[in-house]
């Protein structure tokens, strides 16, 4: 930016006529596609032929199986965020404070981060395999032969193993910040390493917990996926409430107001992270390693316990996915266990058309979500231009909803004239680029934060005018986050379902959502080869996408958050 | 670089250049204030202050990085108030180097030619010649994040001299590095500088630096400049108490104008009179002023002087090279220091001693607070 462009303040929208065009531009898709569903929900619940009516909304409160779907939901989250916070700190601490060897680490790493990866609820099917009524634990090995699987406690354990590496992504890189030096110094002052953990470490990772909970609280409260397949009746939760009111009675108003109950504690949740959280903050993570040898938290038996306690959980995931490897290879598990591959030929016969839409769809929503990301996430950073900040909050209020929210805002606000693009792939990749690609408007304003201002200033005082030092300095710089904004694009593109599940159609549908068709059907064998399936695509998607990001980073260009954790 | 003729230097002048800041508490700061300079064709000037002191707002309006709310700054009579940085050919080192880091040592050195256009065979050429000039020849396919701090020091210099600025602007380059590298690449700074004539501002708050590199020093505080002057100028004629406490440690003793006559006066101080210099302001008998007096311009002897003062020492700090002594002399304690003679040259705390004052080496200020608002 030229010194006159600064003095002069927000006039540089309007000098600019390139840029005047993108912000115009970009706010027309954010107006249509984040703003308007979400203002056609609300009208569908609160308007009613024209009249304002709390007539939806009531029901929530009169309605005792719908009342009894809030307090689950927020139960399970609670839950879900304290169980899935806990094991995320142990895996946390294993990798940073306990001295393991490097390749121990990357391998805890590559099993944890497969939930991330995979469809949301391939823990789920995995879970129904060890503990369904045909389960190898209750049934082959405790000789249970009605085991129930469904309930709290099941759909607990299995969100709390598919989010708890979400914990550890934040709480990771929180604890490797921390100076060793201050652990050290309380040590040397004489305190225990226990005294330490309890009045130095711990406190300093308060808001990383709380961070952590909320964000696992958030999770579990959108799921949809793995409550369809593990709460079953008894345990009704409100993205399967609303699912269920709006595909079996087609009552879209009621789905609409289910949909709004969610609203409140997500949004409660988002507000207590920017407004609570994020100003109690001790450490900063710089991306900048202190460089020293981490603090070395725990005696011998105390090390000895947790690495055990992260392993045993790490092979839990390992056997779980195994367990679905080995279903997919069956002809019926648990019945008859022969090998074949028949479920593998029914995915590339039957399966082929939903393999290629998710394909094509994803090959359409990761570039334009990338591209969106990083463009949104440019301005918003380093440009004034008039209503920036509202461009930043609403580009992030997909991101920041459960999924149930925004596939059933799409539903409504797409399904008639003037916009009606229900049953086009369209929808789908406008679903993906708006939800995901904030993501990328994250990843590019952080990685921008580390850019100093000087380097722009370098470039200019060697001469070159704004629009050289866009393309020469400011650009390469932004080129990771622009390949990992594609890793997560990508990732979701082939895996989420609980805004999709709603837009899907017979022209357009996603792999996911055949999956849980067919786990609905009990055809676990095809469910688990699909899962299977995904699962690879995703890898070698990620691995590609890793190895551009290793080539785009020249030596000491600043590093990105792993596309994981965005 | 080599080989062609030395562009024509050019002088700098900043005109009454003011910058404010709104401050959500103080309301509107001045981080400039009505700053006038006039820097001479080829000349090595130095922004001299403590942190705050609006040196590097100063650099920056300079540099184009910044535009002053009022004033004017030229480069050699052209206005350039208004020129955007990238026009007005200017060669910046930053403080931390600001060195892109996904390009590798030649591309950086190499990216104002590039955006000059020069032709590729020609800037081959020049990056060659610039870096064998800092010492770094053979360094072309390295990256900055492989480099040490004086290495990356090194090519941030280069890439600015490379397109032969007609100023060179420097903000603060040196704090980042050890004392001992501080010290050479200081010099070679300063030697280069002089070699290629172009026409330099400095900045930094380290005094020593200050007076080693420049030809002139402007010592600014809260926003405004104090005293420009040559090193030795502001050493032995400071304008105001906080120019003598900032250049160089001094005693400010209380003091009383007895007489004055042409440029000349008397005062009394610890009891005693004093004929000094009455440097640029005009002094009436009875102002109240502070003395002037360097720590090394007090003599120490043992007592017995005869027209000595008398003193006793209070405490002492053993530098090897010379000792610093405490010294309370007629109420008011001074520093004192002398250069180590021997083992048994040491004075005792508790001693005794005799002072004299070198009246050619006291100056008079007057006695208005310290100038800074820290």
């Amino acid at each position: 930016m030229t010194a006159a462009a600064r003095a002069a303040g927000g006039s540089r929208a309007r000098a600019d006529p390139a840029l005047a065009f993108t912000v115009a531009l970009l706010w027309i898709a954010i107006g249509l596609f984040v703003l308007y569903p979400i203002a056609m929900l609300l009208a569908r619940v609160f308007v009613d032929h024209g009249h304002f009516t709390l007539g939806g909304v009531a029901a929530l409160v009169t309605d005792r199986n719908q009342v009894a779907a809030f307090r689950n939901s927020l139960v399970l989250g609670a839950l879900v965020g304290l169980a899935g916070t806990l094991a995320g700190f142990g895996f946390a601490l294993a990798a940073t404070r306990c001295r393991l060897a490097p390749w121990l680490v990357r391998a805890i790493d590559v099993a944890v981060l497969l939930p991330l990866v995979s469809p949301p609820f391939t823990t789920a099917i995995g879970y129904v395999f060890s503990f369904g009524p045909r389960g190898l634990i209750t049934y082959d090995l405790l000789g249970i032969g009605n085991a129930s699987v469904y309930g709290l406690t099941s759909t607990m354990t299995a969100e709390a193993i598919t989010y708890f590496p979400i914990a550890y992504l934040t709480l990771r890189p929180m604890l490797a910040a921390i100076d060793s030096n201050i652990e050290g110094m309380a040590r040397s002052l004489g305190a225990s390493r226990l005294h330490v953990f309890r009045t130095v470490t711990l406190p300093l990772c308060t808001p990383g917990l709380a961070n952590a909970f909320l964000l696992l609280f958030a999770a579990s409260l959108a799921d949809f996926a793995t409550p369809l397949i593990l709460a079953g009746n008894t345990f009704p939760v409100l993205p399967t409430q609303a699912y269920l009111q709006i595909t079996g009675l087609f009552d879209l108003r009621g789905g609409a107001a289910l949909s709004f109950a969610l609203l409140v504690p997500a949004l409660a949740v988002f507000l207590a992270q920017r407004f609570w959280v994020g100003r109690r903050a001790f450490v900063t993570i710089t991306g900048k390693g202190a460089g020293q040898a981490p603090f070395d938290s725990f005696s011998p038996p105390a090390r000895a316990v947790l690495c055990g306690a992260c392993l045993a959980l790490t092979l839990f995931v390992v056997y779980l996915y195994a367990l679905l490897a080995y279903a997919s290879l069956v002809t019926a598990f648990g019945a008859n266990e022969t090998l074949t591959l028949r479920h593998y030929r029914v995915v590339f016969s039957e399966g082929l058309r939903v393999l290629g839409d998710t394909l094509i769809i994803a090959a359409f929503a990761t570039p334009l979500g990338g591209l969106y990301g990083v463009l949104v996430g440019y301005l918003v950073a380093k440009v004034r231009f008039r209503g920036r900040i509202a461009m930043e909050i609403a580009s992030m209020i997909n991101y920041a909803l459960p999924g149930t929210i925004v596939g059933i805002a799409y539903l409504i606000a797409f399904n008639d004239p003037p916009i009606a693009i229900t049953g086009t792939a369209l929808i789908i990749v406008a679903c993906y680029v708006f939800r995901y690609g904030a993501t990328g408007i994250r990843t590019t304003v952080a990685l921008l934060a580390q850019v100093d201002r000087s380097l722009e200033e370098a470039s200019q005082g060697l001469g070159a005018s704004d629009a050289t030092t866009f393309r020469r300095i400011t650009l390469p710089l932004v080129m990771p986050a622009f390949l990992a904004a594609l890793g997560v694009m990508f990732i979701r593109s082939m895996t989420a379902i609980s805004a999709t599940i709603f837009v899907v159609s017979i022209g357009w549908t996603l792999v996911t959502v055949k999956i849980l068709e067919n786990m609905t059907e009990l055809e676990l064998g095809v469910a688990a080869a699909f899962s299977v399936v995904v699962v690879v695509l995703v890898f070698v998607g990620v691995f590609a996408i890793g190895r551009l990001l290793r080539l785009a980073r020249a030596p000491g260009a600043p590093a990105v958050a792993g596309m994981l954790s965005a | 670089m080599s080989g062609s003729a030395k562009p024509q230097a050019i002088g700098v002048s900043v005109e009454g250049v003011t910058r404010r800041f709104a401050h959500a508490v103080k309301g509107d700061v001045f981080a400039a204030r009505d700053v006038t300079l006039d820097v001479a064709p080829g000349e090595f000037l130095t922004l001299l202050g403590p942190s705050g002191c609006g040196k590097t707002t100063t650099l920056r309006m300079i540099a184009g990085f910044e535009a002053p709310d009022a004033g004017r700054i030229a480069f050699g009579g052209q206005d350039v108030t208004r020129l955007p940085a990238n026009q007005r050919g200017i060669g910046f080192v930053f403080q931390n180097y600001a060195l892109f880091p996904h390009l590798s040592v030649a591309g950086n050195v190499a990216y104002g030619l590039r955006v000059r256009r020069v032709a590729e065979g020609e800037i081959a050429t020049a990056v060659r010649d610039v870096l064998a000039l800092v010492g770094l020849a053979g360094y072309e396919s390295q990256f900055p994040a492989q480099m040490s701090g004086g290495e990356q020091q090194r090519v941030a210099l280069a890439r600015a001299i490379v397109i032969r600025p007609r100023v060179l602007l420097f903000d603060e380059p040196l704090s980042n590095l050890d004392a001992r590298l501080r010290v050479d690449m200081r010099e070679e700074i300063r030697a280069l500088q002089r070699r290629l004539a172009i026409t330099a501002i400095y900045v930094t708050h380290d005094q020593e630096e200050a007076m080693a590199v420049s030809d002139r020093i402007a010592v600014m505080s809260g926003g405004t400049i104090v005293q420009t002057g040559s090193a030795e100028d502001l050493y032995h004629r400071p304008a105001t108490p906080f120019v003598a406490s900032f250049i160089g440690r001094a005693n400010l003793v209380p003091a009383t104008i007895v007489a004055t006559a042409g440029d000349r006066v008397t005062v009394e101080a610890l009891g005693r009179r004093f004929g000094i210099d009455a440097g640029t302001r005009a002094w009436r008998a009875g102002d109240s002023a502070r003395l002037i007096v360097r720590p090394e311009a007090v003599t120490l002897a043992r007592p017995g002087e005869p027209g000595a003062l008398q003193g006793t020492v209070a405490a002492r700090a053993f530098l090897g090279e010379k000792i610093d002594y405490a010294i309370d002399c007629a109420g008011v304690r001074l520093q004192a220091v002398r250069y180590n003679a021997g083992p048994g040259d040491l004075l005792a705390p508790g001693a005794t001693v005799a002072l004299t004052l070198a009246d050619d080496a006291l100056a008079i200020v007057a006695d208005a607070g310290m100038g800074v608002s820290r």
